[in-house]
């Protein structure tokens, strides 16, 4: 079966916050079923790029769209809920449930986008089987999970509205070490049972390259590295000294 | 005694159900949408005026009318939310700005229907809202049993619009967290707008159902501004079972109040069991 994500292309990309400027210049792409580690350490962007895609961050200058079939879709101007309705899903950093819904009202409404309506039923069947303990608490609020499971409820929300590029934004952030792996080992298994194209902000560098295709350094809102390969990401040099500080 | 015991809570339950029309469109507004609407109570004597003006001119049963005139009441809604949205809740200035604009837009109904309907007492004569009804030592006439029932069949409506469809769970999550919502592909500011039209159709029904029980006049909606606040809160913001409940616990309360100390005493009555209710579980009955 040929993936059929379109092609997520970032071009010049600057954006800031007051005087704060967060990114400049990031030209970037995502493939049609890769997965590609945005890698950075705190405050150096990863947060910033990815909103910035979705339309919750205005970009100050440059451009983003979706190629498809040799068409372009220009995403930057708008608006987060279009961008979503064309197939592109976020797992947020801080997860972003709404805590007093239920589990399975969170799962629903993320197929609240036209064309997942009509698959929720059989998504929501796959997300019980792919995460079983949602499937018990499915009548819990969302805001009285653990942490773990509410990464994962994130996770199966946003799969729920049957995106083709699926965004995540840290989500080994707060999680206990062995949750960790086995998060990035979900997310690596959601892209192939569902062809999808991800992008991936990680600060855990050894967790994201393990599933990670390629990926970009960000350093203080540029990208000064390029690792084509995950082999490149990990003897990189600038990886070495100043990302990982060895 | 036991009669007139029965009675009594046979009267409240009908009463309190009628109270929960009233409420609902608050709860909805307030609890879901985190406006303080308190103009609802004028929307509900627009809405009275209007069935009383269709059965008047066209001799439309007051409550067909209300549930015919709901569109309209929609609309009337969602263009007061846009105003609102426009021109507070965007600005963050949604606080006492924006409940100063409601007690506007209260004041404006009151004033209106001064003008067009003058201040008099109007009621309607439907002969079959005088048959009495009941079992062994109970009667209630319809006047109060079909009240009763029209609230329970919109609250069955409300509750499976807003827990079954996409749209009234998005209702129920815009107050939690917009942003991730539009991450959903839901315009947050769209499902207000819809869900605020939704709360002012009550009204149109609400306010129906108050004519059947009792004649109308155009300020009369103040009364109930205090006891519709009370019973959202009581209830538990943001749950519709809560709100009925809570209603219904408001009329058995006053009804028996009424019957045993007199009907000057009901409200005072009401509203203490209220306050200790709240003090005891702050949260509501069914709040979460
Ligand atoms: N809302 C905001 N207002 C002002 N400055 C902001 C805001 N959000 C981020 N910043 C700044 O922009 C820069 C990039 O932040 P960003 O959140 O994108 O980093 P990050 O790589 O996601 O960090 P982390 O790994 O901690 O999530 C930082 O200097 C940060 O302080
Ligand atoms: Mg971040």
């Amino acid at each position: 079966m040929p993936i059929s994500a379109p092609r997520l292309v970032v071009e010049g990309l600057s954006a800031g916050y007051g005087a704060v400027r967060a990114l400049e210049d990031v030209t970037l792409s995502l493939e049609p079923g890769e997965t590609v580690a945005l890698l950075g350490t705190s405050g150096n962007g990863k947060s910033t790029l990815i909103n910035a895609i979705m339309g919750l961050v205005r970009p100050r200058a440059g451009a983003v769209y979706l190629e498809e079939d040799g068409r372009r879709t220009a995403l930057a101007g708008s608006r987060t809920e279009a961008i979503a309705d064309l197939g592109l899903a976020l797992v947020p950093e801080g997860r972003r449930l709404f805590p007093k819904l239920t589990v399975e009202e969170n799962l629903l409404l993320g197929a609240y986008r036209g064309a997942a309506r009509a698959l929720r039923v059989d998504r929501i069947a796959e997300c019980f089987d792919a995460f079983p303990v949602l499937k018990d608490r499915r009548r819990q609020l969302a805001g009285n999970m653990s942490g773990g499971e509410q990464q994962m409820l994130a996770l199966a929300r946003a799969l729920m509205s049957a995106p083709r590029i699926l965004l995540v934004d840290e989500p080994s952030v707060g999680l206990a070490p062995i949750l960790v792996a086995r998060m990035i080992d979900t997310i690596a298994a959601v892209k192939e049972r569902y062809r999808l194209s991800v992008l991936m902000a990680e600060q855990n560098f050894h967790q994201a390259v393990r599933i990670a295709d390629r990926g970009y350094v960000l350093v203080h809102g540029r990208i000064e590295f390029e690792g084509r390969t995950a082999n490149e990401l990990r003897n990189s040099e600038l990886v070495r000294t100043y990302y990982l500080g060895t | 005694m036991f009669d007139l015991l029965a009675n009594a809570i046979v009267a409240g339950l009908l009463l309190g159900g009628f109270y929960a029309a009233v409420t609902v469109g608050l709860s909805i507004a307030f609890g879901f949408l985190d406006i303080v609407n308190i103009a609802h109570p004028g929307f509900i004597m627009l809405g009275a005026f209007a069935a009383w003006f269709a059965n008047d001119q066209w001799g439309i049963d007051p409550i067909v009318a209300g549930v015919l005139f709901t569109p309209i009441f929609f609309v009337a809604g969602a263009i007061v939310y846009r105003v609102y949205h426009v021109s507070f809740e965007r600005r963050g200035d949604a606080g006492l700005r924006g409940l100063a604009f409601f007690f506007g837009v209260l004041f404006l109904t009151e004033v209106v229907l001064l003008l067009l309907f003058s201040a008099d007492y109007r009621g309607v004569d439907m002969p079959y809202l005088e048959t009495m009804i009941g079992a062994g030592p109970v009667a209630v006439p319809l006047r109060m049993v079909v009240p009763f029932l029209v609230s329970l069949a919109m609250f069955a409506v409300l509750q499976l619009a807003f827990n079954r469809t996409f749209l009234g769970r998005a209702i129920r999550a815009v107050s939690q967290d917009q942003l991730a919502l539009r991450l959903m592909a839901a315009n947050p500011v769209r499902v207000k707008e819809i869900a605020f039209g939704i709360a002012v159709a009550t009204a149109s029904v609400a306010g129906a159902l108050l004519l059947t029980i009792a004649p109308i006049d155009p300020s009369m909606g103040r009364d109930y501004i205090g006891r519709v606040f009370a019973i959202a809160v009581l209830g538990g913001l943001g749950s519709l079972t809560g709100t009925l409940l809570a209603a219904i616990t408001l009329g058995v309360a006053e009804s028996l109040t009424a019957t045993f100390y007199g009907p000057s005493w009901s409200p005072a009555v009401a509203f203490g069991a209220l306050l200790i209710a709240l003090v005891v579980r702050p949260s509501g009955l069914l709040g979460r």
